[in-house]
C-alpha cells in the first residue's frame, strides 16, 4: 500500500514541485503516473524511495510512515521497494550477473543464497544467456531487463518504473512492459511513469494524471491525457 | 562478517582499477613515510649521541691522596644528596689504574709506568647529572660544601671554555634537529594528508554514479563508505612497503657509515634490535594516514 496524504515539496529556490498531492495505491495494483516533464512525477518518485523528504504531508508505505522512519533505517526501506530509471543505472565494471547480485550483497545475503536466486530471476527477465556480458555490451532493452531483474531479487512488494521504456524502441519497451505485468501477476506493487501513450492506453489499467504538482486525473481505466 | 569481507574486497578491488590515483597516493605516502622515519631515526640519533657525550662530560671530583674513607663517604652522600644528581660512584686509586690499562694499548703502558712511581693516579667521585646544563652550579655547590675540602680539582675546573662550547653546540644541534624534524615531518604529514584527501575526492567524484547506484538498492553507509576507507589504508600498505624497500639499502649504507665515523654503534644497534617495531610502526602510519584522510574525504563529499 502507498499512500500520500496532501504530499507538497517546494525546493529552497521556491520552486513548487507537488502542491498537496495526495493518492492512495493498493497493494498488487498496477498504476500508471503520467504527466508533463515537470509536473512533478520524478519528485514523487524520490520522494517514495525517500530520497527528498516533503516539505509538508504525510507518506505511508506498507506500513512504514516516513515521518517517523530512523535515518539509519532507509536503506533497508530502500531494499523492500524495487526501483527502475530510464537510464538503467548499472554499474559498468559489473556483469549482468554481477549487478543483480550486488543488490543481494549490500544485503548482506550470503553467496550461496545469491548464486540460487540470481539465476532464477536472470530466466524470469529472459537474460540467462548474457549472464556473463557487462552492460556495454548488450542492447538497451536488456539493460532494462537486467535493472528489472536487480529490482525484482529482493521480492520487493513495490516496484516502482520511472519511466523504463524511456530510451528504448517500441519493440523493446513492449517487452519491458509485459515484463512488468507479468512481475504484478505475481503479486507485486507496480507503479510506472511513462510519456509513451501508445503504452498507456493499451493497457487498460488504473491512470494518475498529475499537472504542475497537482493530483489532476485518477482513473480505474485511464488514457493518456494531458 | 561477510559484509566486512565484500566491502575489503570491493576496497582493495577499486585500488587497483584507479591506478593512476593511487600510484600518486602511493608515491606521496611514500616519501612521507621515508621522510617520518628519517628524521625519527636522526632525532633518536641525535639523542643518543648527546647521551652518550653528556655521559662522557659528567662531573669528575677528583680526591686528594690524604682523604680518609669516612670523609670520603661523607661526601659522597652529600653530592648524593644535591638537587640535579642521579648517582655518584667512588673510584679508588686503584680502579682508576686498572681502567688506564684497560683503556688502549697506550694506557697500558702509561699504567705500568704509573705503577712504577707508586699510582700518582687519583681517586674520584663521578657524578651524574640530571642534566647537563646545571653543571656549573652543581660544580660550584659542591665545592662550598664543607666536606668538599678533599676535592683537589673537578672536571668542570679543569675545562677550558672551548670544551664548554662545544657541548653547547651539541645541545644547540640537537634541539635544532629536533625541531626541524618535527617541523618536515609534520608538513609532509599534511602534504600526505592532502593528497590522499584529494585523491579520495577524486575517486568518489568518478564513481558518483556508483555511489549512488549503492545507496538506491539499499547499501548501507558502510558499505560505501568502507571501500574507500580500504582504498586509503592500501596506500599506507604499499607506500610503506615500498619505503621499508627503500630503507633496507639506505639503513645499510647510512648505518656503515655512522658506525664507522660517528662510531654511533649505541644508535644502530638500537635500529637493529627493535626493527620489527619499526617496520610496524612505518606500517600503521601509513594505514593511518590513509584511512584518516579517506575518513575525511567520506564525511566531507560523501552526502549519505
Amino acid at each position: 500500500m502507498i499512500l500520500l496524504d496532501r504530499v507538497t515539496v517546494i525546493y529552497p529556490n521556491k520552486t513548487v514541485a507537488l502542491s498537496g498531492a495526495s493518492l492512495h495505491i493498493q497493494p498488487k495494483e498496477f498504476v500508471t503516473i503520467v504527466g508533463a516533464s515537470g509536473a512533478g512525477k520524478s519528485t514523487l518518485i524520490r520522494l517514495l524511495i525517500k530520497e527528498e523528504e516533503p516539505t509538508s504531508g504525510k507518506i505511508i508505505v506498507g506500513s512504514i510512515d516516513y515521518d517517523t522512519i530512523d535515518k539509519s533505517n532507509i536503506p533497508h526501506l530502500r531494499r523492500k521497494i524495487g526501483v527502475v530509471f530510464q537510464d538503467f543505472k548499472l554499474l559498468p565494471n559489473l556483469t549482468v550477473y554481477e549487478n543483480v547480485a550486488f543488490a543481494l550483497e549490500v544485503s548482506g545475503v550470503k553467496t550461496k543464497e545469491i548464486k540460487r536466486a540470481v539465476p532464477k530471476i536472470l530466466q524470469l527477465v529472459g537474460l540467462s544467456e548474457k549472464a556473463r556480458h557487462y552492460p556495454g555490451e548488450i542492447s538497451g532493452g536488456e539493460k532494462q531487463r537486467t535493472a528489472i531483474a536487480r529490482a525484482l531479487v529482493r521480492n520487493p512488494k513495490i516496484l516502482i518504473a520511472d519511466e523504463p521504456t524511456g530510451n528504448l524502441d517500441p519493440k523493446n519497451s513492449w517487452d519491458i512492459i509485459e515484463l512488468l505485468l507479468k512481475i504484478n501477476r505475481f503479486g507485486t506493487t507496480v507503479v510506472l511513469t511513462t510519456h509513451n501513450k501508445d503504452i498507456v492506453d493499451a493497457l487498460k489499467k488504473r491512470v494518475i494524471t498529475i499537472s504542475r504538482g497537482r493530483v489532476v486525473k485518477d482513473e480505474k481505466v485511464g488514457k493518456y491525457t494531458l | 562478517m561477510i559484509t566486512f569481507w565484500r566491502v575489503f574486497k570491493s576496497g582493495f578491488r577499486n585500488t587497483f582499477r584507479h591506478a593512476w590515483l593511487s600510484t600518486a597516493a602511493t608515491a606521496i605516502m611514500f616519501v612521507t613515510l621515508l621522510i617520518l622515519t628519517f628524521f625519527a631515526f636522526s632525532i633518536y640519533f641525535v639523542q643518543t649521541q648527546l647521551k652518550d657525550v653528556q655521559q662522557k662530560i659528567d662531573l669528575t671530583l677528583f680526591i686528594s691522596d690524604d682523604a680518609k674513607d669516612e670523609q670520603i663517604k661523607a661526601l659522597q652522600s652529600k653530592v648524593l644528596q644535591s638537587s640535579g644528581v642521579t648517582t655518584v660512584q667512588f673510584v679508588s686509586k686503584a680502579d682508576a689504574l686498572k681502567r688506564l690499562e684497560n683503556s688502549s694499548e697506550e694506557g697500558k703502558k702509561l699504567a705500568k709506568s704509573a705503577t712504577e712511581i707508586g699510582n700518582p693516579l687519583p681517586a674520584s667521585l663521578e657524578v651524574k647529572l640530571v642534566k647537563i646544563d646545571d653543571i656549573g652550579n652543581i660544580n660550584k655547590t659542591i665545592r662550598g660544601y664543607s666536606e668538599g675540602t678533599i676535592i683537589t680539582e673537578t672536571s668542570y675546573d679543569s675545562r677550558d671554555d672551548n670544551r664548554k662550547g662545544v657541548i653547547e653546540n651539541i645541545i644547540r644541534i640537537s634541539n635544532a634537529v629536533t625541531r626541524v624534524g618535527g617541523v618536515l615531518s609534520a608538513v609532509f604529514l599534511i602534504i600526505a594528508l592532502l593528497i590522499i584527501f584529494n585523491t579520495v575526492r577524486m575517486a568518489i567524484f568518478t564513481r558518483r554514479e556508483e555511489i549512488e547506484i549503492m545507496k538506491l538498492v539499499g547499501a548501507t553507509k558502510w558499505f560505501i563508505r568502507g571501500p574507500f576507507i580500504i582504498e586509503g589504508s592500501m596506500y599506507g600498505v604499499f607506500g610503506a612497503t615500498i619505503a621499508l624497500l627503500a630503507l633496507v639499502p639506505i639503513s645499510r649504507v647510512v648505518g656503515q657509515f655512522l658506525v664507522e665515523k660517528l662510531n654511533a654503534g649505541v644508535a644502530v644497534d638500537y635500529f637493529g634490535a627493535n626493527i620489527l617495531l619499526i617496520v610496524l610502526a612505518i606500517y600503521a602510519i601509513g594505514v593511518f594516514i590513509g584511512a584518516i584522510s579517506s575518513w575525511l574525504a567520506i564525511s566531507r563529499h560523501l552526502k549519505l
